[in-house]
């Protein structure tokens, strides 16, 4: 039985990994497949939903109703923070991640002038379970279960209802899609909304893992930007999961052997060799397979 | 000497503002006064003043690369910090030798160029899309200082220096020419002579035929392309230059206070040369020069002055600029001001 438990602690590595890369890009990635804009507030936003968590939390609110509850109170701060500002940029990729930045600034430093150096933590809900000698937290086992419900989600939104249609045929090309009938402006606006509710959603679920800062959303950053390098914007769902997987498999090994931090950096070098030879990111290749698959269906 | 007038013309091209004669009357002007000026200034008062110019040519590296390149990056503070330990570690093993501050300056500039052309390498040569630079760039930084940050203790030490963790490196020796060292009113001059040859010469670079294709890039890049320009080269070597005046910047930094942390190479600070170019306007090399020197003193200011919102002000500054002045605040009055004949035909600005 050893060797089961060491293959299924082996796989619950690269899943910890994985999952935490696919949850602190996702938000990130629905913005950028739509609108061609990284939201550089990303962090930020992940900040707000474990604050968000973090106050409900200590007013008796059960944890999964705080997640919830975090995804709708920075879906709705994105929502205005489109119409009032983001809104102005679209069409102009590198206005919009300066003005973004400054948003982030004022967010964190905000937050730190409003509610003080540090919120009380949440514990982690859930004990662990045992398989052979090693010991598995539960609740990192649900994160990873949640990540498969939310990719499953976004398809099925993306594919199943009109509203993805319409925003499948606005990111393909607006223009048309505009001339059609699509709405393109509402589209845009529930599309950083739904990115900022997962950032909000991201950032609560990590909020019992993390000391809950202003600062907290730099750490999940630079991952969170890796992965979206990597995953390019061609296709939000196999950008999002290919490249999460991807940089697992790269992290995962070098990490374990090297520690966290070689790890992170084994990520930076990854992403500049498959820049190289993706430039236009793994979803790219992905979609020119699928495309082509199709054509000769 | 036929090639001075030949300059001189290059040196009031069209790829600045500021070239009418008026301009260039109140630029010498300028230039004579902050030269004087010190008189007036007690030696910690002219310290301080060089601590605003120091940061100069980390800004017009970004503001060549970003407004006049079309390519923007968020990590220039990762350079400032490469050449500021560099210099701290070179310089620091050599103390007692009178070239040791001139060696590890050239060390760090070198570092500096060789990061940014292997960085450079992948991006360019990848041919990425517009917005993987100023990630990657950022990613960059965020790394650097995650691994400087982590470098407490007394193994992490190169020679007889350690890199001090989140502590930082202390005691890092001034800049010598020879015997002498540069500090108090010495210091200030050889800053401000550094960053007026920078702001010239890279006045002269932008208005030159090198400079035209540059700006030819960030209108077009395919078009510049299939007029037979590498422009993969093109852009490698402006990003490395910027590295290495960011690099500068640095040095001056180090050699200034003697110290560095990791928090310089942080996000907050990350933020700042974005802001100083957005804020001045990045199409114009005098613009970002002014509010570099303004935005420094402000936030040197209001930080001194123990206000904690400084890196608010700072953050909403860059969203209201980014609104109402796209173009940067300097350039639209240079633009309206003229217009509404407040200042007779084109006038230039002191800085």
């Amino acid at each position: 039985m050893d060797s089961f438990a060491t293959i299924v602690s082996v796989i619950y590595q690269f899943a910890t990994n994985g999952a935490f890369l696919l949850l602190s890009a996702v938000g990130l990635i629905v913005i950028l497949g739509m609108m061609n804009i990284i939201n550089l507030a990303h962090g930020e936003l992940m900040m707000m939903g474990a604050y968000t968590a973090s106050i409900a939390w200590h007013r008796n609110v059960p944890f999964w109703l705080c997640v919830i509850l975090a995804f709708f109170v920075v879906g709705i701060f994105g929502a205005v923070l489109e119409r009032a500002i983001v809104r102005r940029f679209y069409g102009r990729e590198l206005g919009a991640l300066v003005v973004t930045w400054g948003i982030s600034l004022i967010l964190s430093q905000g937050a730190l002038a409003v509610f003080g150096p540090f919120l009380p933590a949440i514990p982690i809900p859930g004990g662990s379970v045992a398989v052979g000698q090693y010991s598995f937290s539960v609740y990192w086992l649900s994160i990873i279960a949640l990540c498969g419900v939310l990719i499953a989600g976004l398809w099925a939104l993306y594919n199943h209802t009109t509203i993805g249609l319409q925003a499948r045929a606005a990111m393909q090309n607006p223009a048309m899609a505009k001339a059609l009938g699509v709405n393109t402006d509402r589209i845009y606006m529930l599309t950083f909304s739904l990115g900022a509710g997962l950032a909000g959603l991201s950032g609560a679920l990590f909020a019992p893992t993390v000391s809950i800062a202003p600062f907290m959303g730099q750490q999940f950053v630079a991952p969170a930007f890796i992965t979206v390098v990597v995953g390019g914007a061609a296709n939000v769902i196999t950008g999002a999961v290919g490249s999460s997987v991807l940089l697992s498999l790269v992290k995962t090994p070098i990490g374990f052997v090297f520690g966290a931090f070689v790890g992170t950096v084994a990520l930076l070098f990854a992403a500049l060799i498959i820049i190289r030879l993706m430039p236009d990111g793994i979803s790219a290749v992905l979609q020119r397979q699928i495309d082509r698959r199709n054509r000769f269906a | 000497m036929a090639r001075v007038p030949h300059i001189l013309k290059l040196l009031s091209g069209p790829e600045d503002i500021g070239r009418s004669r008026w301009f260039w009357a109140v630029f010498i002007a300028a230039c004579v006064f902050m030269l004087v000026y010190p008189r007036w200034l007690s030696e910690f008062q002219a310290t301080n003043l060089a601590y605003y110019l120091l940061n100069v040519p980390i800004a017009l590296g970004l503001g060549l690369l970003w407004g006049y390149c079309g390519v923007l990056s968020f990590g220039q503070v990762a350079y400032f910090g490469i050449a500021g330990y560099t210099y701290g570690i070179v310089a620091g093993n050599m103390v007692g030798d009178d070239f040791g501050p001139i060696a590890g300056s050239l060390c760090g500039i070198a570092l500096c160029a060789v990061v940014a052309a292997i960085f450079g390498y992948f991006v360019f040569y990848g041919r990425v899309q517009n917005w993987i630079v100023p990630i990657l760039t950022l990613v960059l930084t965020l790394l650097l200082e995650t691994f400087l940050g982590q470098t407490a203790g007394y193994q992490w030490r190169v020679g007889s220096v350690q890199l001090g963790g989140y502590n930082g490196m202390t005691g890092i020796p001034g800049f010598q020419l020879g015997s002498h060292v540069v500090m108090g009113y010495d210091f200030y001059y050889y800053v401000l002579i550094a960053v007026l040859a920078i702001y010239l010469g890279l006045r002269l670079l932008v208005n030159s035929r090198h400079g035209k294709v540059l700006l030819a890039i960030r209108e077009d890049p395919i078009r510049t392309e299939l007029l037979g320009y590498d422009i993969r080269a093109r852009q490698l070597v402006a990003f490395v230059l910027a590295a290495v005046l960011a690099g500068i910047s640095g040095l001056f930094y180090v050699q200034w206070g003697n110290y560095i942390t990791p928090s310089q190479v942080g996000l907050l600070q990350a933020s700042l040369p974005v802001v100083w170019v957005a804020v001045g306007g990045r199409e114009s090399l005098l613009a970002v020069l002014m509010s570099t020197v303004a935005l420094n003193w402000l936030n040197y200011t209001l930080s001194s002055e123990g206000y904690q919102y400084a890196l608010i002000i700072t953050g909403a500054l860059l969203v209201v600029v980014m609104l109402f002045f796209p173009s940067g605040i300097v350039i639209a009055l240079a633009r309206e001001l003229p217009k509404r004949g407040l200042f007779g035909r084109r006038k230039g600005h002191a800085a």
